[in-house]
């Protein structure tokens, strides 16, 4: 029997988002994790790949520059600081790299969007939960109205699944999420709200989409969110249509929510099981690209 | 290419503190130093005094600094981070394997102070200073030629000072509430303090404590959230000095120059498994602190005690008693607190920080 | 110097009441009185503080920078303060502009239970010599022991006071006074205290603070704010005043000032009614009333059910999102 074409890739970083992406790379019919990267063996992330059967080195960016054939793309799941120091590096040495900080270097993502595309790219950036999660809903209104004024998203997250970063770097989180839902929806104004609520037990990420519309075709707004959602569905399958479109008060309101799939993250950091798994459709786009070209290559 | 100097007043500062102390410290003369936390006050401050010492007195000492960030350090000082006997390394010190092949001497100096830090992300600081120091130490027992290993702790060991305590001895142990997460750094820096006994005691390994206090000078944050950077901060963008309380409590600063010369004496001097106060014995209250630093700019700038009449005066009292120093090394503070506010402001102006 | 400091948020949590529809001329209008007054501060600004005119919790009919100026304008004596919610406010599209506008106190809160989110917020303004203020929202969701640790990162962060609000107006004194009295035993820091009136405390619940050792008391004129409204800031202060604790404001000139409010800026009277009442039984925030009357019509279900279910599911100041979503769940299991 011949094993399918996979695309290998390694992880840079052994906190909670590697070792969840970790494992979504196992389960993946398109990648072939060959190397999980940290700073120190004694990490959990780093003991949980391990056991897992997957090669680990402690050393960092260093690791690649050591064996610069051990993969085809790299997921950097570090540091926006540190992402700085990365990204030449891994372009030098003709990585494609997945870009898991809000560094912002590369090309965003939003694969229910512009997945064709941006796998095209050689740095491509994930944007924020709240991106991830709104940015779908956002392009669909904008389709929907040739002038449209404003944006805005709200997106309450469980307390317990915000780290010491995210709580530190909220002002970043706003910046960026609203500068990537003006580019995706074409709207003059937006913008982005991030609640934190500590309720136990933990809620589900939430994310409300508003927009001031007038006359919305709500029937054809509804039809078309619930193709958009499920095409979501097909790479977060926690994503679910909670308050289909309304008009209210002068405004649209649309709410989803994001549950996660509980792999090496709980299930109600549904922000970033999005994340990650909009990172893992990403890399098997570009998985199918390249294992295309070689195909086409090899006949 | 030509090495970027030392800036001139810390030259001749660290002349003044370390001239008294130069035969003490022939032990480092041609051998290696490795400081944890290297980037950052202590660290900077031993640098400096590190290519003092190679400059006009030809030591010779090879200095590695070690911190995650250590090569932005570099690129931000580069009289210190560009000298060939300087070595800077990214290293985390939790991550520390081994040390530097021909290490004989350590100060070990990983740990931020900065409180907001330490309230926001308490079981990194704890982890930082309990799995730092334990795999220093690890990486000691192993190495060959290490002389002495100085833990920088801290006086918030002691816990609070009562206030009728002039000065805390190293001799003083009052009590901290462990079951908040206001302790972490100081039950943390505790335990480090056993960890080094215990290593001390199973493994013979020659190490010394030096418990930190206040310092006011040159490399100090004034986005740091202490009074006197607070003072400093606001007297240079001429507003008024905020006080909380009613201004009685009172603190004491060393100049960084003698922290410096202290830290190296004791490393090389001091008494295996012994503690020592670093800091200055002359306590000053905030209020007269406000008054001095108001006085020293040439706009007039007042002086806020509490917006409330009946301000509850939670005082505090923070003075290392550093007769031991004196006694068994023969430290003293040679630096006042004038000066060392001035050279602070002067520092803080010029870098624009 | 007075004995206690008040603070008025007349002019932010009143805009909850008219839906954020305060205008500059009257904004400049109960700042003069107020300042005539000899009231200490005075807030001012969109009900949900700084940069948070948004459809999630409603669009302010002026944008921040216009109320800031009509009101820099007339305040000589008093100092100027914000509400600042990190998560709404950034630092540099609406700390800087109102540093720039010379807002003198930086009020930065939070949900009760998430402090180290103002971390950055309140270093900044430190840095930038301003004072400011620690403020732990909804503070009733939160144990006395974990109130205490929010404040107290609060404090390590630099803020020079901590308040704590009774957001949906749920306490009774006792349950003030077990709270205030601990934070006042183990911060170094003023502790100050914002009522809600939905269970008719208001002035109470205030009183028990001051006798707890809260040093600031958040007062509105004729209790102008959202829900049943605040403390009620002229009845706070001849209260106060008769008890001897000074504070430094002209009883006349508080009377004129909130018989001005009544006349130029207050609709509607705030009341007790009976939705106001299960609000604060269900511990949701005042903010969400105008929300919950409107969508429970809109949507036909009973506001009173939509408030137990908000309260029964925790929802934060913020959520305003929430209200649809479960009016929507109540009208299907009413079918």
């Amino acid at each position: 029997m011949t094993r399918p074409p996979k695309l290998s890739v390694a992880i840079l970083g052994s906190g909670n988002i590697g070792t969840d992406l970790l494992i979504k790379c196992l389960r993946s019919p398109l990648l072939r994790p060959t190397l999980f990267v940290g700073r120190n063996l004694n990490s959990a992330g780093m003991a949980k790949a391990n056991g897992l059967g997957v090669r680990i080195s402690d050393r960092s960016i260093q690791a690649f520059i050591d064996e610069p054939d051990i993969c085809d793309l790299v997921f950097d799941a570090t540091s926006a600081q540190d992402h700085q120091v990365h990204a030449p590096i891994l372009r030098a040495l003709g990585k494609v790299v997945i870009d898991m900080t809000p560094a912002k270097i590369g090309t965003i993502c939003v694969p229910a969007v512009n997945l064709e595309e941006a796998s095209k790219a050689d740095n491509i950036n994930m944007v924020t939960c709240g991106g991830q999660a709104s940015i779908p809903i956002a392009h669909m209104i904008g389709k929907f109205s040739s002038d449209l004024d404003y944006i805005e998203v709200v997106s309450s997250i469980a307390s317990r699944s915000a780290g010491p970063a995210t709580r530190l770097n909220l002002d970043e989180y706003i910046a960026t999420t609203e500068r990537a839902i003006m580019s995706f929806s074409g709207c003059r104004r937006a913008k982005a709200i991030l609640i934190l609520n500590p309720a136990t037990p933990c809620i589900d990420m939430q994310t409300t989409v508003f927009a001031n519309i007038v006359d919305p075709d709500l029937p054809a707004l509804r039809k078309r969110a619930e193709e958009v959602v499920a095409s979501i569905q097909r790479y977060v399958p926690g994503y679910e249509l909670l308050v289909p479109p309304q008009y209210e008060h002068g405004r649209l309101v649309i709410t989803i929510k994001t549950r996660g799939l509980g792999d090496y993250l709980p299930s109600y950091a549904g922000n970033l099981d999005i994340i990650n798994c909009a990172a893992i459709a990403a890399a098997e786009s570009v998985a199918r690209i390249s294992l295309l070209k070689e195909a086409t290559h090899l006949a | 290419m030509r090495l970027p100097s030392q800036n001139e007043s810390i030259t001749s500062d660290l002349n003044c503190a370390i001239e008294p102390h130069l035969s003490a410290l022939a032990p480092l003369r041609n051998s290696e130093l490795l400081v944890t936390g290297g980037t950052g006050f202590v660290g900077s401050w031993v640098a400096e005094a590190v290519a003092y010492l190679n400059d006009h007195h030809s030591f010779e000492t090879r200095l590695t600094l070690q911190s995650p960030r250590a090569s932005q350090f570099a690129r931000r000082h580069p009289h210190l981070g560009r000298r060939p006997e300087f070595q800077l390394q990214d290293i985390d010190v939790r991550n520390l394997l081994e040390l530097p092949r021909q290490a004989a001497w350590v100060i070990h100096a990983a740990a931020s102070p900065d409180a907001r830090q330490h309230a926001s992300d308490p079981t990194r600081i704890i982890e930082t200073i309990v799995s730092g120091t334990s795999a220093l130490l690890k990486a000691a027992v192993r190495s060959s030629d290490i002389r002495r290993i100085l833990n920088v702790s801290s006086g918030l060991v002691y816990g609070a000072q009562p206030l009728q305590l002039e000065r805390v001895p190293e001799t003083y142990f009052g009590s901290l509430d462990p079951s908040s997460f206001t302790a972490a750094y100081a039950e943390s820096k505790r335990l480090a303090e056993t960890l080094c006994a215990s290593y001390g005691s199973q493994y013979r390994l020659p190490i010394s404590t030096a418990r930190m206090f206040a310092f006011v000078g040159p490399y100090q944050m004034l986005d740091r959230p202490w009074a006197v950077n607070n003072f400093v901060r606001d007297a240079i963008q001429g507003s008024n000095l905020r006080i909380h309380g009613d201004g009685l409590t009172v603190r004491s600063y060393m100049y960084p120059a003698d922290m410096a010369t202290w830290l190296l004496v004791m490393l090389v001097r001091g008494q295996d498994g012994s503690a020592y106060n670093v800091g200055h014995p002359d306590g000053v209250t905030l209020l007269s602190l406000a008054e001095k630093i108001a006085g020293m700019r040439p706009k007039e700038i007042r002086i806020q005690t509490d917006v409330l009449r009946e301000a509850r005066s939670i005082r505090s009292r923070f003075v290392p008693d550093v007769a031991k120093a004196g006694r068994e090394l023969g430290l003293s503070a040679r630096f006042d607190l004038d000066t060392s506010i001035r050279r602070m402001m002067d520092w803080a102006t010029s870098e624009a920080c | 110097m007075p004995d206690i400091l008040i603070s008025d948020p007349t002019l932010r949590d009143g805009n909850h009441a008219v839906q954020h529809q305060l205008n500059a001329h009257q904004i400049a209008a109960y700042c003069m009185a107020a300042d005539r007054a000899g009231i200490p501060v005075v807030e001012v600004g969109h009900g949900n503080g700084l940069g948070a005119s948004s459809m999630q919790v409603g669009e302010s009919a002026i944008d921040d920078a216009t109320m800031l100026r009509a009101a820099r304008e007339h305040l000589v004596s008093s100092k100027l303060a914000v509400h600042v919610i990190p998560g709404f406010a950034t630092i540099k599209r609406d700390l800087a502009l109102a540093i720039d506008l010379g807002v003198d106190v930086f009020r930065i809160g939070c949900h009760c239970t998430e402090a180290d989110i103002t971390q950055r917020h309140i270093s900044h303004c430190r840095q930038m010599g301003k004072e400011v203020y620690g403020v732990l929202m909804m503070s009733h969701m939160a144990s006395p022991s974990l109130l205490r640790d929010e404040a107290l990162k609060m404090q390590s962060y630099g803020a020079e006071a901590v308040v704590i609000m009774d957001s949906a107006g749920t306490y009774l004194p006792d349950q003030v006074t077990e709270r205030i009295s601990e934070l006042v035993d183990r911060l170094g820091v003023p502790i100050g205290f914002h009522a809600h009136n939905n269970l008719g405390m208001a002035i109470a619940n205030s009183l028990a603070a001051v006798k707890a050792g809260a040093q600031i008391v958040d007062g509105t004129a004729r209790g102008f704010g959202a829900g049943a409204g605040n403390a009620q800031l002229e009845v706070l202060v001849a209260v106060l005043h008769r008890l001897g604790i000074d504070t430094g404001i002209d009883l006349y000139g508080v009377l004129d000032a909130a018989d001005l409010a009544e006349r130029e800026i207050i609709p509607k009277l705030p009341t007790i009614n009976s939705v106001s009442v299960v609000s604060g039984l269900a511990g949701v925030f005042s903010g969400f009333s105008t929300h919950v009357s409107r969508i429970s019509t809109e949507y036909q279900v009973d506001p009173r059910d939509l408030f137990f279910e908000l309260g029964r599911r925790g929802v934060v100041a913020g959520q305003e999102d929430v209200i649809i979503e479960v009016a929507i769940q109540l009208q299907r299991s009413k079918r």
